[in-house]
């Protein structure tokens, strides 16, 4: 099973740089999910990968060959795209047959596949039925069927849950999860929704206007966020960030924030001491109505509960220089706290991500001083 | 009629009351009723005094025997001049011949359209493709009096330039119009010639309506061209495509102006059809009875057509539907 690898592939639409000199290697037999914003790049990497939209630099290789500029249907991939693309007029069953007809196969092995693709799918009960009369979700259902059918080297799906009503994309996501497991292939999924790609993704590639700015699986991306950027992407609400100060030099550096009672230890971060900005989950903010340890006091302006009841936190620090932030706490926590009035504020330090002026991670690791430093 | 309304210091607050303080005839016949009536009564009143009434004239006429130029007044004979069309052995064969025409021209033009519509889609990146198009539309926006002066000169069989080239390469020369077994089909290459741009715009417009990711699907899927044409333009593109094919009937089965133009009619009656007999029947014989009984079969056959492919337009959508 081959890779797909793209080196220094840029594409510019006019001045607009949609990709800009991307080197990237999607490893097979994984999900790899494009995640970003809208207009990030994301659609037009994965255009490039199909063929469908030509590279202005770099190329694309698929294991050792590079296809830049092979044609799509030379490239033997399959793409589901975000619009469910049905062939009209026809029966399911013929719907997912026809791109086999023109591929020399045995009667008998596309009557395999087409069943196979359809037990996938979980489609038997409407193979028999015209699409035109299938609603979005299945259309779509039947879109990837006819995709996993042909057996291609590579599968990509372009926003595929995007057009289909709330109901079916539930079940459609479920499917793929299914699907993707079960087939072990090398898939990009290119999406901008972050549940999605933390759902359905082996590894994300998060895109920032035209460029992969982290390549991690999930739980490693949402948790130890490369920059500002991923912080700021992934979650809902985000992560927030207030600036610190960082003193001392190297191995006895010291982070002094109001959101802290006493300065706190900072080993690993290297190079001459300035103002940092300290990122953490919305989540992983603790709360409580009495002080915890390594607390500070708060002042809530406002709770809201969320889906899911939890509560959404609107709190401000004394001395804090952007004031006001949110956090996110458990129901049994939320009920306890007043609607507004005094609380106590904990940031959990193994929770806490350090970023440079640049806006880039830096690498060191948070401990209350005095204690003993583990890293070492 | 439920008004806006806005808080009172707003910029929108203020843009609305001065908007109200500039116009207020037109703010004012915006709130009436009567206002969708005022905007389509232009156009019923047109259409009633250029359409209708003409057509209920014609009707009423076609059940007299009226000679334009006889002293005698107008006499009503019921359907007698429906009678006599549907006796008259020639105007079957004007019938037919009308009908071969329209087949022909109709389906060449739209083979040919379609022909040279996919070519142009596909040449979307080649320089000059524009002005090609340019060129191309040009028969169709050529008034059909050039176009059949034009070809009265360019196919005549003295000094037409065509006749310069078939004796150039074959040794011969055609009496293309004057000739009966030529004149006929002449006259079709002609109307073909004119038209076709018109379908090659319809299928432009047909194929601009496929959406692109179909397209592209259907291109990494590998599905043959044919394929590709039957079950993603064709479901697409159909209505653009009928729509083009019906304007087209129902203008070549009136075709007058060309073919009288370049034959007036001849030899014999081989290029007579039914427009150009109407006009000879009604302004050359002044028969305006049989003129308007013609007339209206005519309209009829015409409302016919287009009935016929409306109902498979939605008789194929309806069943696919209910499937």
């Amino acid at each position: 099973m081959a890779d797909i690898r793209v080196e220094h592939l840029t594409k510019t639409f006019g001045a607009l740089r949609a990709v800009d000199d991307v080197s990237f290697a999607f490893p097979s037999g994984k999900v790899t999910c494009l995640l970003g914003p809208s207009g990030c790049g994301k659609t037009t990497l994965m255009r490039i990968i199909a063929g469908l939209e030509a590279q202005t630099a770099g190329a694309v290789y698929f294991g050792d060959h590079d296809v830049s500029r092979l044609s799509p249907s030379k490239r033997n991939i399959g793409m589901v795209f975000q619009y469910p693309v049905v062939y009209r007029g026809i029966s399911v069953y013929r719907n997912i047959e026809l791109p086999l007809q023109s591929m020399k196969l045995s009667r008998s092995e596309r009557i395999r596949r087409v069943d196979e693709a359809i037990y996938l799918m979980g489609l038997t009960a409407s193979a028999a039925q015209d699409v035109s009369k299938l609603d979005n979700g299945t259309r779509q259902k039947v879109a990837v069927a006819r995709e996993v059918a042909r057996q291609p080297q590579f599968i990509l799906f372009d926003e595929p849950i995007t057009n289909v009503d709330a109901a079916s994309k539930l079940q459609l996501k479920r499917s793929l999860k299914e699907l993707t497991r079960s087939l072990s292939q090398t898939i990009i999924y290119v999406t901008h929704d972050q549940t999605e790609a933390m759902t359905l993704a082996d590894q994300i590639a998060l895109m920032e206007e035209g460029k992969i700015v982290q390549c991690a699986p999930p739980r490693e991306l949402y948790n130890h966020p490369a920059d500002r950027f991923g912080g700021w992407f992934l979650g809902n609400p985000g992560m927030v960030f207030f600036t610190a100060a960082l003193s001392g030099t190297d191995g006895a550096r010291a982070l002094a924030s109001p959101l802290f009672p006493a300065p706190i230890a900072v080993s690993g971060a290297t190079g001459e001491a300035s103002d940092v900005t300290i990122g953490i989950r919305p989540e992983h903010i603790r709360l409580s109505a009495d002080p915890l340890p390594g607390s500070v006091p708060a002042q809530v302006d406002r709770k809201t509960v969320q889906i899911g009841g939890q509560y959404l936190v609107a709190l401000t620090v004394d001395g804090l220089a952007n004031h006001g932030f949110k956090a996110k706490v458990a129901p049994s926590v939320g009920e306890r706290l007043p609607a507004s009035g005094p609380v106590h504020v904990a940031l959990p330090l193994d929770q806490v991500s350090l970023f440079d002026a640049a806006g880039n991670r830096i690498a060191a690791t948070l401990r209350p001083a005095g204690a003993p430093n583990r890293a070492q | 009629m439920a008004q806006t309304t806005f808080p009172a210091e707003t910029p929108a607050a203020a843009s609305y009351q001065q908007a109200r303080r500039r116009l207020p005839m037109a703010r004012a016949l915006d709130e009436t009723r009567a206002f969708p009536v005022i905007l389509i009564g232009p156009v019923l009143v047109f259409f009633i005094v250029w359409n209708v009434v003409p057509l209920l004239w014609l009707l009423g006429v076609s059940f007299y025997q009226y000679k334009l130029t006889s002293a005698r007044p107008a006499e009503y004979i019921q359907f007698e001049n429906f009678i006599d069309i549907w006796r008259a052995s020639e105007v079957w064969g004007l019938l037919g011949r009308t009908l071969s025409f329209m087949l022909l021209t109709v389906g060449g033009a739209t083979l040919l359209g379609m022909l040279l519509g996919f070519l142009f889609w596909g040449s979307g990146k080649l320089p000059g493709r524009r002005l090609a198009l340019t060129l191309l539309f040009t028969p169709m926006v050529l008034p059909p009096v050039a176009v059949g002066t034009f070809y009265r000169l360019i196919l005549d069989p003295i000094f037409g330039i065509a006749n310069f080239f078939t004796e150039k390469l074959i040794g011969q020369r055609f009496d293309f119009l004057g000739n009966k077994d030529l004149a006929f089909a002449t006259t079709i290459a002609v109307d073909v010639w004119m038209w076709t741009p018109f379908m090659i715009l319809m299928t432009l417009a047909a194929l601009a309506s496929v959406p692109k990711a179909e397209l592209e699907a259907a291109e990494i899927d590998q599905i043959p061209w044919l394929k590709r044409i039957w079950y993603v333009i064709l479901p697409n593109g159909k209505f653009i495509l009928m729509l083009g094919i019906l304007l087209r009937t129902i203008d070549a089965f009136k075709t007058t102006d060309l073919p009288y133009l370049m034959t007036n009619g001849g030899p014999g009656n081989t290029t007579e059809f039914v427009g150009l007999s109407l006009y000879r029947t009604g302004f050359e014989a002044f028969q305006m009875g049989e003129a308007s009984a013609l007339a209206i079969i005519t309209l009829l056959i015409a409302i016919a057509f287009a009935s016929i492919y409306l109902y498979v337009l939605s008789y194929r959508e309806t069943r696919a539907q209910l499937q």
